[in-house]
């Protein structure tokens, strides 16, 4: 089997598990990915005890460089690393890129096709650039946290905008990289927590940038939901909920109405306009009502059997345990030594051709620093040897 | 400026909102989308009315948004003219995107192999809901997909409601990581000239979605994770969220002897930092409940503001919790282009538009031009690009095949 990204190298200096995910992307999918630990860091194995499962995800498939950037033959090696490589991405604060002669001018004078990636807190312009890359305060600004959970209840931090980050990254590499194979040009790549923020929220944003209006800048009860069929959640007999994603009523209405016992030609009901206009209020109780009368496997048995846009919402454990996860390797089973038998997140993306690929587990800090040097930059062993009893590698 | 998708042209057929949006995020860098929609009505989310109850107003933001930078031809697939059409459109055509089910595609003949046959070079891309292998097969809307994941019984108080991420959350992921695999399956077809199918499923997009906690949880197999926890408890108390006077704040300090006296200074309220069972970093984990409490009490005495003035010259990291008329005026989203204001035809005046969230310094993405009508294009893509004369044009309008 082939890779989509064979022969592309990749500079990895991100620090956050979000942006490290952003790389080990493009390594599931064949890009040769350096991963440079800077040194004095903690020592292989500090700070988490067993394994490590952030890393299993977020450094899969890397190389580990371990280098000491306070020392000068560290930089030149860096340096020399910039020339071999396709691609840099960091997370850094510009100041510290911009003091380790890591800018985009900078690096084009090593290597002028370079692309060069850098994931923010914030992005490249604006008053606040500057900010931590943190995605609790990108999800601070972004205006959804008020509005996720019931009226008086506290504002909800989901930790879900990095994710967006992180695949942005990787797409956003993934088109300066296509661009480059056109016209052998690279470029500066910019992606930040904010926008991946916003970017996830995109349909509420962009409806209150259109409509404005109250209502969006408050929690909308559940039982004053929009569309009684769709976008809510009723709790069942026995306390699980039914979630219900109906948005073209017409379309599921007659099926719907005979699980829960209405005549589907109930004149109060029967239009979309009915149902989500004058008797919209009306309906959800009615609902909310017959949902109550019977126990979620009911329920479950009823949607399948019927094919309605509807489920029953799970725990992680559901998951944890689908055939069709695994079928679909979205969750992977491995054996980890001195560990056993673990899970762990496998791969969002199937392609026919050049499919992911688990080639090697997160590496320990500079498990592959003499292979790198050697292979890459053509030291040899002896030179190796040296500069680690100098300490500047490891 | 040059566009990274310079003559990159694009099948999208695609409705409602992952499909669409993964086609956009390839229009908004250059690629040539051609939406092709059904000549009754076209894609769905143009009959979007109300949003929240709502009515959408002069402009369905909903579908003109996600379809930008798009042309759109009606074509009825059902019809066998219309499949001819569609055949040779795949021959001049680099990507193939659809979001429609793998076994309705199959049954207009528009399957992996039949298209790969006529042009080997295509790039054929799906979204299913759950997968190309297994056995499930049920609808897929974003929020019931999101119910399966688990993410939702995670969040909120304990014995509230579920939370879903938002409008479109899930299919907003489902639409990125499915551009992802097309920009993969792109750079492999120009090294070697093979094509191949792909597929960013919505189930295994959110799945990723939910990997700082998902990810904890195959590990760990913790409630901690998978359950609702209260505000009331916190892992760190410093790390956490508090209501000022005004509004609520989210308090971004590690638990650090150096970082708890730095915020004690800040908080005007002496017996706070003398009390010794906060006086560790261990005792500050042990006794959260009672630290959030005290702290519940303390922020509650100030603006947002009062409290941001007070915090930024110490470096205290913090935020207000914005609001979306907030982030409506935050410069910082203007600043990077990730509001934009574009021109739409429907209203006749500039509208403010969701902007280009991903930054290419040379081939920077852009909004162009808004949704289209459905099969503004037809005619244009039937004679300029695939050739057809007027006459067969006139042919296949009376056969239906096309609007």
């Amino acid at each position: 089997m082939s890779k989509a990204l064979d022969n592309v190298v990749v500079l990895d200096l991100t620090t956050a598990f979000w942006s490290s995910i952003g790389t080990a992307l493009l390594a599931d999918f064949g890009a040769q990915v350096v991963k440079v630990d800077n040194l004095p860091g903690p020592g292989a194995g500090a700070g988490v005890s067993g394994w490590d499962y952030k890393a299993e995800l977020a450094q899969r498939n890397k190389l580990s460089l371990a280098l000491n950037l306070d020392d000068e033959a560290g930089c030149a090696i860096l340096r020399e690393l910039v020339r071999e490589c396709d691609v840099l991405v960091t997370d850094w604060p510009r100041a510290e890129i911009e003091r380790r002669g890591l800018d985009y001018v900078s690096l084009c004078a090593l290597r002028p096709d370079i692309i060069s990636a850098w994931a923010s807190g914030f992005g490249p312009k604006g008053p606040d650039r500057d900010l931590p890359a943190l995605d609790e305060l990108a999800a601070a600004r972004t205006g959804m946290m008020p509005i996720l959970p019931q009226p008086g209840q506290p504002p909800v931090y989901a930790g879900a905008g990095q994710m967006y980050t992180a695949v942005m990254l990787a797409f956003g590499v993934a088109l300066a990289l296509h661009h480059r194979q056109a016209t052998g040009e690279g470029q500066e790549v910019d992606v930040s927590l904010f926008a991946g923020n916003m970017y996830g929220a995109s349909l509420d944003v962009q409806a209150f940038l259109a409509m404005g209006g109250e209502r969006f800048l408050h929690p909308v009860a559940r039982l004053d939901a929009g569309n009684p069929m769709s976008g809510i959640l009723y709790p069942s007999q026995d306390g699980r909920w039914v979630c219900l994603t109906m948005p073209d009523t017409d379309r599921w209405w007659p099926g719907l109405a005979a699980i829960v016992g209405l005549d589907p030609n109930d004149p109060r009901f029967d239009s979309h306009e009915k149902r989500c206009g004058e008797h919209r209020l009306e309906l959800i109780r009615v609902l909310e009502e017959a949902f109550r009368q019977r126990p979620a496997d009911h329920w479950k048995r009823e949607l399948t059997a019927r094919q309605l846009s509807a489920d029953l919402i799970e725990e992680f454990d559901y998951p944890a345990n689908d055939p069709q996860a695994f079928r679909n390797r979205y969750i992977l089973e491995l054996d980890r030594p001195g560990v056993g038998h673990v899970k762990t997140l496998g791969f969002p993306i199937f392609m026919s051709e050049t499919p992911a690929r688990f080639n090697r587990a997160a590496p320990c800090v500079g498990q592959h620093s003499a292979e790198i040097l050697h292979e890459l930059l053509g030291y040899s062993e002896d030179r190796i040897g040296e500069l680690a009893a100098n300490g500047v590698i490891a | 400026m040059a566009a990274a998708l310079e003559g990159i042209r694009v099948i999208d057929l695609t409705v409602w909102f992952q499909g669409p949006v993964a086609a956009q995020h390839l229009a908004d860098f250059g690629a040539e989308v051609i939406k092709v929609e059904r000549p009754q009505g076209g894609d769905q989310g143009r009959g979007v009315r109300s949003i929240k109850a709502l009515p959408v107003g002069d402009w369905n933001q909903y579908f003109l948004v996600i379809n930008r930078n798009k042309k759109s031809m009606a074509l009825d697939l059902k019809k066998p003219a219309g499949r001819e059409i569609m055949y040779r459109l795949v021959e001049k055509s680099d990507v193939f995107l659809s979001n429609m089910g793998v076994e309705l595609l199959e049954s207009w003949q528009l399957g992996y192999e039949k298209l790969s046959a006529v042009n080997p070079r295509l790039v054929y891309a799906t979204n299913t809901g759950y997968g190309r292998f297994g056995q499930v097969n049920k609808p897929s809307f974003d929020m019931t997909v999101q119910a399966l994941t688990g993410i939702m019984a995670r969040l909120g108080e304990p014995g509230q409601p579920p939370i879903y991420l938002g409008m479109g959350s899930g299919d907003a992921y489902g639409g990125l990581m499915s551009a992802l695999g097309i920009m993969l399956a792109l750079y492999h077809r120009n090294r070697t000239g093979k094509g191949q199918m792909l597929d960013a499923s919505l189930y295994g997009a959110q799945l990723f979605l939910t990997a700082p906690t998902l990810q904890a949880y195959l590990a760990t197999g913790s409630e901690e994770y998978s359950k609702q926890q209260s505000r009331k408890a916190a892992e760190n108390p410093l790390w956490h969220r508090y209501p000022a006077k005004d509004k609520w704040l989210f308090l971004c300090v590690p638990n650090t002897d150096e970082s708890w006296s730095r915020l004690c200074r800040s908080l005007d309220d002496a017996a706070l930092a003398s009390e010794a069972r906060f006086d560790s970093i261990e005792k500050r984990r042990r006794n959260a409940k009672a630290l959030v409490a005290r702290l519940d009490k303390i922020i509650k005495r100030r603006t947002a503001a009062e409290w941001m003035a007070r915090w930024r010259p110490l470096d205290i990291v913090a935020s207000p919790i914005h609001n979306l008329a907030d982030l409506a005026e935050d410069p910082q989203a203007w600043e990077n282009d990730y509001f934009v204001e574009t021109y739409c035809e429907e209203v006749q005046r500039q509208v403010k538009v969701r902007g280009l969230p991903i930054g290419l310094s040379k081939t920077p993405g852009s909004v162009r031009s808004l949704g289209p009508e459905l099969g503004q294009h037809t005619e244009f893509i039937l004679t300029e690009t695939l050739g057809y004369s007027w006459e067969q044009v006139g042919e296949f309008k009376a056969q239906g095949a096309i609007l």
